[in-house]
C-alpha cells in the first residue's frame, strides 16, 4: 500500500507476521475439518474399536492380553490365509502393473487407443455376480471350458475345485483390472512433453532408449500410485471367489477375507480384530516403504 | 464477470441440494398403518411420546352342546340367530343348531331331514344357509358305481325339497372317478359327470355353486334355472365363492374379481382387495354387515375389513397373535356378530377335538393395549410349523406377550444360510437380537462355546420322567449344564424285504450286499447315511477321522453299485421333489421311497421318520411279503436326529418370558401340535402321536386308499386306518429309549460329504480322493 511491492515483498521476508501464518494453517484446517470429522467417525475410531477389541475375549469383553495374538499367530488357517494373500498379490500386482503398462504404451501410439481403452475399462462396469455366474458356466466341471477341451481331444476337471482355482482368481483379477491401470498409466505418459522425445531423437535415440531413458523415469510418481491402488484392488477378488465357491472354497484361493467372514458369523470378534491389527500394521509398513522408494527416486 | 456470478449461484444451489438431500435421506420412515382409529382398529403400538394404543381383539372359545365332527356353514340370520350347520360327532347325523344369544347358548333347531342324511347311499360335502335360515345341501347319490348330484333345499323349519336342477356334465367331456369326494383318475368306479365342489347363498331365493370345471352357476332356488354363468374353466387356480350383498367375490390365490349377480358382468377391479391377496394371502371366509357396502374377510394373515371402492384394506385383527394365523387353522365361515364380536368356525388340524372342529369368538376389548407390552422375538432359520402353532397358543393364554417370530429364510428374500446367520451376529452384537431361537441348521456348539445361549438347565429339572431324557439332554455339556434343548427328534430308519435288510444289523453286513441301495439319487444316499453314520466320524480334539469316512464311502459305494440315472429318474421320489418345492427334511424322508419300495424300485427303504403312519408301514410290509423296519445300519450306534431346538439367548431382553415359552414349548400341550415336524420328546405326547388313537371307534369298513405314482396311475396301496399295535408301539418306543447320540448336526462337513460322496456313488470319484476333497475343505473349517 505505502512503497513500492519490492519494499513491501522484502519487509515480508524479513519479518513474516506470525498472525498471518496461522491464520493460514486454521483456514486450512477448517476447510478439511469436515471430511476429516468423517474419516475420525468412520475410519479412524471404529479402528481404534477394533484395536481395543484385539486384546479382550468375544463376547464377554475379559481382558486377555495378548491371547488372541497368539491364538491367530498358530492358527493353521490364518496361516493358510496369509500365506495365500501374500502369494497372489506377489504374482497378481507386479503382473498387472506391468501388462497394463505395455498395453497403454502400445495404445497411447495407437490412433484407435481412446476407444479400446473405454473397451479395456467395460470388465470393471460388471457386477461381481454376473462375473461368478460366467465363471461357473466357464470353469464347472460341467462347463464350457472343458467342452472345449474336450474338441481337442483333453481332459477336463473341476476347475473350480482344483489348484487351477487360484489361476482362475489371478486372471479374473488382471482382466477386471487391466483397462483401470492403463488409464492410470495413459494419464502418466500423457503427462510427459513431447520435446523430450523430439530432443532425443533428433540426437540419434531409438524407441527403446527412449522408453527406458524417457518414459520410464516420468512414470515412476505414477508407478506408486498404481502399485497402491492395484494392491488395494486385489482385495476385492474376494467378491467373486465368495460368490463362486462360498464360505470355505478350495485351499488354494482361502483368503483374508474368507477368513475373516468365517470368523464374524461365528461371533470370533477376538481373532478378526488381532488378525485385522496385524494387517493392517503390515500394510502401512508396506505402503510407507513403497513411498520411501518413491521418494527417495524423486530425488 | 457475469460467469463467475453465475458460478458462484450454481455452487450455492448445488450445495443447498446435498444439504437437503443428506436431511431428507436421515428422516425416518414413515410410519406404516394397519388401520384406522375407532372400534374397527388394532395392534398399533403406541407411537411418539406417549400414550400406548389402547384396544385389541381378544379371543374365546366357544363351546357347543355337543361335539360336531364337520361343520359346512355358520350364518347370523335376520332375526339375530346364529345358525350352525354340521356333523354331530356322536351319532353322524346332519344336524342345525342355533343360538339366540351370540353364541353362548346353543339349542338344536332340528335334524335334516332323512334323504340327506347318512343312508349309505351318498354323502354330503357342502351346504350352505341363506340369512332367513334356510340351508342348501348338495348331496352325492351313490348308485350303479356313478354318483348324482341331487340338491336339497331346507326351509328354516325343517321341510325339504329338491332343487330342480341338474349340473351339466364337466367341461372336458371326460368323467371323472372319485372316493370320498377326492378325485382318483379318470373312468372307473365311483364314474361322476360333475359334482358341485361349492355353494352358497345369494339371497333366500338364488344359490351360487362351482362344479369341478370352475364354473359357476347362479341358479334360481324354486324353478332350478340358471341366471348367470360365470366360467373360469380355463384358469389354472382354483376359484372360491363368497357372497357380499349382491356382489359376487371369486378369489384366487392371487387376484381377488367382483362380479354383480344382477348383470352377470364383472365390476371394476378392486386394487387394494387384489393387493393385499398378495401381500396377505388368499381369502378364506368372507362375511358384511351392510348389504355387500363393505366385507370383512380373513386370511393367513388374520381379519380384514375393505369398502369397495376404496383403497385401503383395514387389518382389524392380527393373525399372528391368536389362532387365526396358525399353520394348520383353516376358516370354514365367518359370522359377523356386530362390529365389536365375530365368529369364526374352523378346522384345526392340531385340536384335540374331533375332526379339529373349533369355533371362536372375537371380541373387542377397550381396555386391553392393542399390543402386549411384553415382546418376545423369537428367531428361526427356517418355518417351523410346530413352533408357529405354539406361538398362536401362547399369545392366547398369555395376553399381555405378543411373540414376534422372525424366519429368516424364505422364497421370496433368496437368502443364504451364511447371510441369515451373518445379520443375526449382528443384532446380537447390537443388542437387538431374538430373546429364543430355533437353533436348526445353526453352529450350535459355536453358539455353546462363546457363550451366545444362556443356561437352562434349571427349565429341565422337574418332570424329568415324562421326557426322552436321552434325548432332551442331547446338548448337556461336560459340566451337565443345557444351554439348548431338541423337542421334536427324528429316527433313522429303514425298511425292506429279508434279503435285504435285517433290522438291527450293523452298517458293514448292510453294506456288503451289493447293489442293495441301487436306483437311489446319489445326493440323497449319502444324505440320509450322513446321519446315521457322521456321529461317529468326530475325534476328541473335533477333527475328522479321514479312515472312518473312507470307509463309509467304500462301504456305501459297494452297497450302491453301479449308477444307473434313468432307473432313478423312474422313482417316485425324484417325481415328488421335481414336483413343486420341498424342503430339506422332506427329501430324506423315510415316507417317500414308500411306493418305490413296494413297486420294487428299490430293496431298501432308507430315511428319517418323524410321523407315525402305521398303516403305509404295515402295508409295505405285506406288499414286500416278509417286510420289516427298524433302525438305519450305521457306523454309529444308537443315533437320533435332533429337531426343533431351542435356545434362549444369553443377551435376550427378556429372559424370564423366554423361558416361560421354553416350558411352554416342552408341555404337553404344545408337544402334541404335529405339523410333520418330528416326534415330540414328551411321552405321553410321543405315545398319543404314536398309537393311532384317533382311529379308534370308527366304522369297520373305513378305508384309506392311498395310490399314485410316477411310474403309473394303477399303483395303490390301500390299508386300513386302525390303531397301531401295542407291539409295534412297544417296538418304536424301545428304539427312542436306545438312543444316546444326537447326529452329527454340522451342515458345512455335511454338505462337503454330501457333494463328494455323490460322485463316488456316481464312479467320478475313488472314495480316497474324496476323502481328501473332504478333509482339505474340513480341515480349514475346523482349524478356524
Amino acid at each position: 500500500m505505502h512503497g513500492s511491492g519490492k519494499d513491501y515483498r522484502e519487509k515480508l521476508k524479513k519479518a513474516p507476521s506470525k498472525d498471518h501464518g496461522n491464520g493460514k494453517r486454521w483456514r486450512g484446517a477448517l476447510w478439511i475439518l469436515p471430511s476429516f470429522l468423517g474419516v475420525l467417525v468412520f475410519y479412524l475410531l471404529p479402528y481404534a474399536d477394533v484395536a481395543r477389541r484385539s486384546f479382550f475375549g468375544a463376547v464377554d469383553n475379559q481382558f486377555v492380553g495378548l491371547a488372541n495374538y497368539q491364538a491367530i499367530l498358530g492358527n493353521t488357517a490364518f496361516r493358510l490365509a496369509v500365506k495365500n494373500t501374500v502369494k497372489f498379490t506377489l504374482i497378481c500386482v507386479p503382473t498387472l502393473v506391468l501388462l497394463a503398462l505395455a498395453c497403454a504404451v502400445v495404445l497411447y501410439q495407437s490412433k484407435y487407443g481412446g476407444v479400446i481403452k473405454s473397451a479395456f475399462l467395460m470388465p470393471m462396469a460388471l457386477p461381481a455376480v454376473s462375473v461368478a455366474l460366467v465363471w461357473r458356466l466357464l470353469f464347472h466341471s460341467q462347463g464350457l471350458f472343458n467342452y472345449w477341451l474336450s474338441h481337442f481331444g483333453m481332459e477336463g476337471r473341476d476347475w473350480m475345485n482344483g489348484q487351477g482355482a487360484f489361476w482362475i482368481l489371478v486372471g479374473s483379477y488382471i482382466w477386471k483390472n487391466l483397462g483401470y491401470d492403463i488409464v492410470l498409466w495413459m494419464a502418466g505418459l500423457s503427462g510427459i512433453s513431447e520435446n523430450i522425445y523430439e530432443a532425443a531423437k533428433v540426437d540419434g535415440a531409438g524407441e527403446w532408449k527412449c522408453f527406458l531413458k524417457i518414459t520410464l523415469p516420468n512414470l515412476k510418481p505414477s508407478l506408486y500410485t498404481i502399485t497402491v491402488l492395484s494392491f488395494l484392488n486385489s482385495f476385492k477378488v474376494f467378491r467373486e471367489a465368495y460368490l463362486v465357491a462360498g464360505d470355505y472354497p478350495h485351499e488354494g484361493i482361502y483368503m483374508m477375507q474368507h477368513l475373516f467372514n468365517n470368523w464374524f458369523r461365528a461371533f470370533s470378534f477376538d481373532k478378526m480384530a488381532a488378525a485385522a491389527v496385524l494387517e493392517s500394521g503390515v500394510l502401512l509398513v508396506l505402503i510407507l516403504l513403497l513411498q520411501k522408494a518413491w521418494d527417495s527416486g524423486v530425488e | 464477470m457475469k460467469f463467475r456470478k453465475l458460478k458462484r449461484a450454481a455452487g450455492i444451489v448445488l450445495s443447498m441440494a446435498l444439504v437437503l438431500g443428506s436431511l431428507a435421506g436421515c428422516s425416518g420412515g414413515g410410519a406404516q398403518e394397519s388401520g384406522d382409529g375407532g372400534a374397527g382398529s388394532s395392534n398399533q403400538a403406541g407411537s411418539g411420546g406417549g400414550k400406548q394404543a389402547m384396544g385389541r381383539f381378544l379371543e374365546e372359545d366357544v363351546t357347543l352342546p355337543i361335539v360336531l365332527s364337520t361343520v359346512y356353514d355358520m350364518k347370523k340370520l335376520e332375526d339375530g340367530t346364529i345358525r350352525i350347520l354340521g356333523d354331530n360327532g356322536d351319532n353322524g347325523a346332519r344336524t342345525i343348531w342355533d343360538s339366540k344369544d351370540s353364541g353362548v347358548n346353543w339349542e338344536k333347531a332340528f335334524d335334516v331331514p332323512a334323504e340327506i342324511q347318512d343312508q349309505g347311499d351318498g354323502y354330503v360335502d357342502h351346504a350352505a344357509l341363506s340369512s332367513d335360515g334356510q340351508s342348501i345341501w348338495a348331496y352325492n347319490k351313490i348308485e350303479d358305481d356313478a354318483i348324482t348330484q341331487i340338491l336339497y333345499l331346507v326351509s328354516k323349519d325343517g321341510e325339504v325339497s329338491q332343487v330342480p336342477f341338474e349340473l351339466p356334465d364337466a367341461k372336458g367331456g371326460s368323467s371323472k372317478s372319485f372316493e370320498d369326494g377326492e378325485e382318483t383318475g379318470d373312468g372307473g368306479a365311483g364314474m361322476v359327470k360333475n359334482m358341485v365342489l361349492d355353494l352358497c347363498f345369494l339371497d333366500p331365493g338364488q344359490v351360487l355353486l362351482k362344479d369341478i370345471s370352475d364354473i359357476i352357476y347362479q341358479i334360481n332356488v324354486g324353478d332350478g334355472s340358471v341366471a348367470h354363468t360365470y366360467d373360469f374353466s380355463g384358469a389354472e387356480d382354483t376359484h372360491q365363492i363368497y357372497m357380499a350383498g349382491n356382489k359376487l367375490v371369486v378369489a384366487t390365490s392371487t387376484e381377488v374379481l367382483v362380479y354383480d349377480t344382477e348383470t352377470g358382468e364383472q365390476q371394476q377391479t378392486e386394487e387394494a382387495l387384489q393387493k393385499s391377496v398378495s401381500e396377505s394371502g388368499m381369502l378364506t371366509a368372507v362375511d358384511t354387515v351392510d348389504a355387500g357396502e363393505s366385507i370383512y374377510c380373513l386370511t393367513g394373515n388374520g381379519l380384514y375389513h375393505y369398502k369397495f371402492g376404496g383403497s385401503v384394506m383395514e387389518q382389524l385383527i392380527d393373525g399372528t397373535m391368536n389362532t387365526l394365523g396358525a399353520p394348520a387353522f383353516y376358516p370354514i365361515a365367518l359370522t359377523m356378530l356386530d362390529e365389536e364380536n365375530y365368529m369364526v368356525a374352523a378346522t384345526d388340524l392340531n385340536s384335540d377335538a374331533l375332526g379339529g372342529i373349533t369355533l371362536l369368538r372375537y371380541t373387542w376389548s377397550a381396555d386391553t393395549p392393542a399390543k402386549p407390552d411384553k415382546e418376545l422375538k423369537v428367531y428361526s432359520l427356517y418355518n417351523n410349523r410346530e413352533l408357529r402353532q405354539s406361538v398362536s397358543k401362547f399369545q392366547k393364554e398369555h395376553t399381555d406377550v405378543y411373540v414376534n417370530y422372525q424366519v429368516a429364510m424364505s422364497e421370496e428374500n433368496g437368502m443364504t444360510v451364511s447371510d441369515a446367520l451373518k445379520t443375526l451376529t449382528t443384532e446380537i452384537m447390537a443388542g437387538k437380537g431374538p430373546d429364543l431361537m430355533l437353533l436348526d441348521g445353526m453352529p450350535i456348539k459355536t453358539y455353546m462355546e462363546k457363550g451366545i445361549l444362556k443356561d437352562i438347565t434349571s427349565l429341565f429339572q422337574e418332570d424329568s420322567g415324562s421326557y426322552f431324557e436321552n434325548i432332551r439332554k442331547a446338548y448337556q455339556d461336560s459340566e451337565g449344564k443345557v444351554y439348548a434343548a431338541p423337542a421334536r427328534f427324528f429316527i433313522p430308519m429303514a425298511q425292506g424285504g429279508g434279503a435285504y435288510y435285517t433290522p438291527g444289523e450293523d452298517f458293514a453286513s448292510f453294506t456288503s450286499k451289493q447293489g442293495v441301495l441301487a436306483n437311489m439319487q446319489p445326493e440323497t444316499v449319502v444324505e440320509k447315511f450322513w446321519y446315521s453314520c457322521g456321529a461317529s466320524w468326530q475325534k476328541e480334539d473335533n477333527t475328522l477321522d479321514a479312515e472312518k469316512v473312507t470307509e463309509f464311502l467304500s462301504q456305501l459305494k459297494n452297497a450302491y453299485g453301479e449308477y444307473n440315472g434313468s432307473a432313478i429318474e423312474d422313482t417316485t421320489a425324484v417325481a415328488i421333489s421335481e414336483g413343486g418345492a420341498v424342503n430339506e427334511l422332506q427329501k430324506v424322508s423315510l415316507s417317500w421311497g414308500d411306493f418305490d419300495l413296494a413297486f420294487g424300485r428299490v430293496n431298501v427303504n432308507v430315511g428319517l421318520y418323524g410321523r407315525m403312519d402305521y398303516g403305509m408301514l404295515d402295508a409295505v410290509n405285506k406288499k414286500l411279503g416278509q417286510g420289516d423296519y427298524g433302525l438305519m445300519p450305521g457306523q454309529a450306534e444308537g443315533v437320533f436326529v435332533p429337531a426343533m431346538v431351542i435356545g434362549v439367548s444369553s443377551k435376550s431382553a427378556q429372559p424370564e418370558t423366554a423361558e416361560a415359552f421354553v416350558k411352554y414349548l416342552f408341555s404337553p400341550q404344545a408337544q402334541k401340535v404335529s405339523q410333520l415336524g418330528g416326534f415330540p420328546v414328551e411321552k405321553e405326547s410321543f405315545r398319543s402321536m404314536v398309537d393311532g388313537h384317533e382311529y379308534d371307534n370308527r366304522d369297520s369298513d373305513m378305508r384309506l386308499m392311498a395310490g399314485g405314482s410316477a411310474a403309473g396311475s394303477d399303483e395303490m396301496l390301500s390299508y386300513e386306518m386302525v390303531p397301531t399295535p401295542e407291539e409295534d408301539i412297544q417296538k418304536i418306543t424301545k428304539m427312542v429309549e436306545s438312543f444316546s447320540v444326537p447326529a452329527l448336526q454340522d451342515d458345512v462337513i455335511k454338505e462337503s460329504v454330501v457333494e463328494q460322496g455323490a460322485k463316488v456313488l456316481k464312479g467320478e470319484l475313488s472314495p480316497e480322493e474324496a476323502t481328501d476333497a473332504i478333509m482339505q475343505k474340513v480341515n480349514i473349517y475346523l482349524a478356524e
